[in-house]
């Protein structure tokens, strides 16, 4: 095996392991930095993500205003002093990747537009025409480019971390090309390797989306944090699960049933007005629009296709040029995929898993228990979406941590030395023979596909937009009986030149094992919040016993062990989220009741001066 | 057990299988896939790959045409696999090969290694007309000059252009449509000072006028990024360069 | 250590390749009709130096472009050049910076058709232009 000696790996290079990279390298140019990705850079995830990223910038926004989005759209279960956080850095974030080429849609001035999107009180989402993941991405790639200490290790696919000493002292990858392998030590390691929507049926996510990093740092013991929360986008293609962004609403576009009615007007989320206002209608968050589908479907509202049931999405409205310039991809993908021209028919939508919420438990600093492991985006839970992320903070997300990762692993790496190499050589060994073991093995009898295809459905089934102790109770008995199969996988692939059987098995082993963390952490939790909706007797927020994070640690071959850990708050206690006019109304009398907190401490500052300096009353005003 | 499909429909989907461990060259192998009007040449594969014969080796991820993976030759045009769709082959077979005019590594893969070292080369960043602070907050740009760039920035990299451009493949050291047009992407936005460096690679042996105005790069490019453009507007300006450096010792646009 | 490098990458042969696709038939027919506009440039030479070695040998020639064979040849090599003319201006918008009028960017299609129209305007004129100055 080959060793290769660097300062920070980083697993995963979308967004997040990307900007990581670059932050480490712009933070010491003489740490040498390994970044390692099963596909190239510009093939991943990051790359299809379509809407926008989010930072305050207009003049009657404020960062206390996208807190208080954040918050509240992740139904209190967010760490607020680092969502504090968040939202102070992403504007900062979005204007580094604006120097670095990413073409931002402008303003007729040349400044840089935004747009609405769901559950976002004012505009703030910054967007490339509907490529925004993918310009992020490849301005991001290309601007890495720049920086000699990067080594990327592009179709290298990450087996296991190597731990030793208490602490990561690296990884162990193989060239997909050549089937040779490699240990890279490192001081410090950054897992961004994305989320794990593939263990669903159906979804928006790349084959490449699997949750390898979550696997990874799970079985050595670091816990996954809040898992049962998977974000169900409500406007996918169905069959398929192919995303129409939610930037189709932010411009304008409605959702109907099959009587042509906006129905999440029934739902709380009106008025139904002509143009949807902000957090109303159309504008509401996730979780909420893809729980209106699920009503809606049960009373026999929805059209049937040859899919399932779907919605549409009526985009006619807002004029083919209008599209042509916002919403080109969408365009496209309606002609080509669904044969719709979506400035003359609406297009068919149902909703589908989208994100995971949940991942790897970092704190703040994107610093995982285990020393020397950081996380960053969507394989990290660092806190900001808590039980619903909202639309176009998981791009922003992707700066502003994969920087902190970046800059905090590099800062550790220099306060740690390289281990004795024979040591690790000797756990890399033994972490590339089980992977062999895959290969060789010729007793296997269980099909990859068919183990693959009946995990997604029973994830489906039990771990839905709505769920019920009984179904999730059945899928995660079926994982267990999955796990045992999988001991039986069969690789027919026993060739070293691209075997992308082997991979796909080894893919399905990490997929088992987060999907138990899922399945085991919503079945745990009693009570619905945020996009963990039940409905067998825990059918509301029950924040006595629930405000808590869950935390799924792995047992072995057995199921996760699950504990509960405190949740963050600074500034905003849990409230009702509301959306709509009801939202409306709740917002004005917070803001009413912070005023009237306001002019009582300002009167107090008034008397204690007035108090303290007898001759200057008047003027206290003024500061 | 095997996925079923509703309307019984079944089409030969022939691959060029290429496995370096065991074959001396590239051959044909069908399959019999059964499909649905809405499936693509890539469900296709993965129904192969899933229930027929898992040593099938492909690139695929996104599924939308975005992510620039699965670039393969489908009855002899350079496509993506995503958005093919199998409905489109009246006749009831189809074939599919890897990328022309790159090694094959195996069956449907090829080896990419040039187009990411010519990216390289390239400088494919924003290297500043003049530096401006984060503080100072974003460069402004209007839609018009964002215009003049942006469809050459539409680019993912799926090398569709190279597959079909034959002067790539008599000399693989041409820079290449692709290439070309990111090239030209960092030149023509209004942020970036850079251009004099990239056109000395425009210029060169392996540049522009390998060129011979084919065109098929530009039919071929799923993104609408029109690289033919991108690589005849540098030989305009290469051209001009070159006969300014007669005229003025130090060179053209130095 | 680590194992030898087991890959073995194929590189397949480019011979023929014009004939593997309509797009490059219709590529290498369009570049062949410049040998017609070549040829018609060497019928004038010829005319050139006939006229430069006296009446006898101009009127030679021009006796011989009479010929019916010589007026078939003149046929093809017309329609070789309308050919070469409508792929030199079908190409053209891809050959340039983007146009714009009014801040909206003229059609492809449109740079095509203007280069067309130029064109026969052009001979059109020459034409007459000919015609006028036999007479």
């Amino acid at each position: 095996m080959e060793v290769w000696k660097a300062d920070v790996a980083i697993v995963g290079a979308g967004g997040a392991g990307l900007r990581a990279a670059i932050a480490a390298a712009e933070s010491d140019p003489s740490l040498k930095i390994a970044l390692v990705s099963k596909v190239y850079p510009m093939r991943s995830h990051t790359v299809a993500a379509e809407g926008g990223s989010a930072g305050v910038v207009q003049a009657h926004d404020s960062l206390e205003h996208h807190f208080h989005d954040t918050v509240a759209g992740g139904d209190w279960l967010c760490e607020q002093d680092v969502v504090e956080d968040f939202v102070a850095r992403c504007t900062e974030e979005m204007v580094q990747l604006e120097h670095w080429g990413c073409p931002w849609s402008r303003k007729a001035d040349g400044h840089i537009n935004v747009r609405a999107f769901g559950g976002m009180k004012i505009e703030r989402t910054w967007f490339a025409a509907d490529k925004t993941g993918f310009h992020m991405l490849h301005t991001l790639f290309q601007t890495s480019i720049k920086y000699p200490s990067i080594r990327r290790f592009d179709e290298h696919f990450c087996l296991d971390l190597i731990v030793e000493d208490g602490r990561v002292q690296g990884v162990v990858v193989v060239d997909i090309a050549s089937r040779r392998f490699t240990l890279i030590q490192a001081n410090a390691v950054i897992l961004a390797t994305g989320g794990a929507g593939r263990v669903f049926r159906e979804n928006t996510n790349g084959g490449i989306v699997t949750g390898d990093g979550m696997a990874l740092a799970y079985r050595h013991g670091v816990p996954l944090r809040d898992m049962e929360f998977v974000q169900y986008h409500p406007t996918c293609m169905p069959g398929t699960g192919l995303l129409f962004t939610e930037a189709c609403r932010g411009e304008g576009g409605f959702l109907l049933n099959r009587d042509g009615y906006r129905y999440l007007q029934d739902y709380g989320l009106g008025p139904a007005e002509p143009t949807p206002r902000n957090k109303a209608m159309e504008l509401g968050p996730r979780d909420r629009l893809s729980q209106a589908f699920w009503y809606e479907q049960q009373k026999g509202r929805t059209i049937d296709g040859p899919h399932g049931a779907v919605v549409h999405l009526d985009l006619r409205h807002l004029g083919e040029a209008k599209l042509r310039e916002r919403l080109p991809q969408i365009y496209e993908l309606a002609e080509e995929f669904l044969g719709v021209d979506p400035a003359k028919a609406p297009i068919p939508v149902r909703p589908a898993v989208h994100y995971t919420m949940g991942g790897i438990l970092v704190d703040g600093r994107c610093a995982a228990p285990l020393p020397g492991l950081y996380a960053a985006g969507e394989c990290s839970s660092v806190g900001i979406h808590g039980a619903n992320r909202l639309g176009s903070n998981s791009l922003a997300e992707l700066c502003v941590f994969g920087k902190t990762a970046g800059v905090e692993a590099a800062a550790f790496a220099k306060s740690v030395a390289h281990g004795p190499a024979d040591v690790l050589l000797k756990q890399a060994g033994a972490s590339q023979q089980r992977a062999l073991d895959l290969v060789i093995d010729p007793s296997g009898t269980e099909r990859i596909a068919t183990l693959r295809k009946e995990m997604a459905q029973s994830m489906e089934d039990g771990c839905g937009i709505y769920r019920e102790a009984r179904s999730m109770q059945a899928t995660c008995d079926k994982l267990a009986e999955l796990r045992e199969r999988y001991r039986k996988v069969r690789v027919e692939d026993t060739s070293s030149v691209w075997n992308t059987d082997w991979l796909l098995a080894i893919e399905l082993g990490y997929q088992l094992e987060v999907a138990q963390a899922m399945a085991w952490s919503a079945l745990e939790r009693r009570e619905s919040r945020g996009a963990h909706q039940r409905l067998d007797g825990y059918g509301e927020r029950d924040d006595a016993n629930f405000l808590r994070h869950s935390l799924a640690y792995h047992a072995g071959a057995d199921a996760p062990h699950i504990d509960y850990g405190d949740v963050k708050i600074t500034r905003s206690p849990p409230g009702t989220r509301a959306y709509g006019a009801a939202g409306e109304k709740a917002e004005q009398e917070l803001a009413e009741q912070e005023l009237v907190e306001q002019e009582l401490v300002e009167q107090e500052l008034v008397e204690q001066e007035r108090a303290a300096q007898p001759g200057r009353t008047g003027e206290a005003h003024r500061g | 057990m095997a996925e079923t499909s509703g309307n019984g429909k079944v089409i030969r989907v022939e691959v060029l299988r290429y496995r370096p461990e065991q074959d001396e060259e590239p051959f044909l192998q069908g399959y019999d896939v059964p499909f649905t009007d809405d499936m693509s040449v890539l469900q296709g594969l993965q129904y192969i790959k899933d229930w027929l014969d898992g040593t099938l080796s492909f690139r695929w991820s996104c599924r939308m045409a975005i992510c620039g993976s699965c670039g393969m030759m489908i009855d002899g045009e350079p496509r993506l696999a995503c958005k093919t769709f199998l409905r489109d082959f009246p006749a009831g077979t189809v074939r599919v090969e890897a990328l022309a005019h790159f090694p094959i590594e195996r069956d449907l893969v090829i080896r990419m290694d040039d187009f990411l070292a010519k990216l390289e080369r390239i400088k494919p960043y924003i290297i500043p007309k003049e530096e401006r602070t984060l503080a100072q907050g974003e460069y402004l740009q209007t839609p018009a000059q964002l215009d003049v760039y942006e469809q050459f920035s539409s680019c993912i990299n799926c090398l569709l252009c190279y597959a079909a451009c034959p002067q790539y493949g008599l000399n693989p050291d041409f820079v290449g449509p692709g290439i070309m047009a990111l090239l030209h992407r960092y030149n023509a936005d209004s942020r970036d000072g850079a251009a004099v460096e990239r056109m000395e690679i425009a210029g060169s042996e392996a540049g522009v006028f390998n060129c011979t105005a084919v065109g098929y790069c530009s039919e071929v490019c799923p993104k609408h990024v029109d690289p033919a453009n991108a690589v005849n507007q540098n030989k305009t300006r290469a051209a001009g360069d070159y006969f300014l450096r007669l005229v003025r010792p130090k060179g053209g646009a130095k | 250590m680590n194992t030898p490098d087991p890959r073995r990458p194929y590189v397949r042969p480019m011979a023929g390749w014009w004939r593997r696709n309509p797009f490059f038939v219709e590529y290498m027919v369009h570049e062949a009709t410049a040998f017609f506009v070549a040829a018609y440039a060497l019928v004038l030479l010829v005319g050139l130096l006939r006229l430069a070695q006296g009446e006898v040998a101009w009127n030679g020639w021009q006796e011989a472009l009479r010929s019916p064979w010589s007026v078939a040849f003149h046929g093809v090599l017309l329609a070789a050049m309308c050919y070469h003319s409508w792929t030199w201006f079908r190409i053209m918008p891809k050959t340039m910076p983007p146009l714009a009028v009014r801040g909206k960017r003229v059609a492809p299609g449109v740079i095509t058709a203007c280069g067309v129209a130029a064109a026969v305007v052009c001979s059109l004129v020459a034409l007459v232009l000919a015609w006028g100055a036999t007479r």
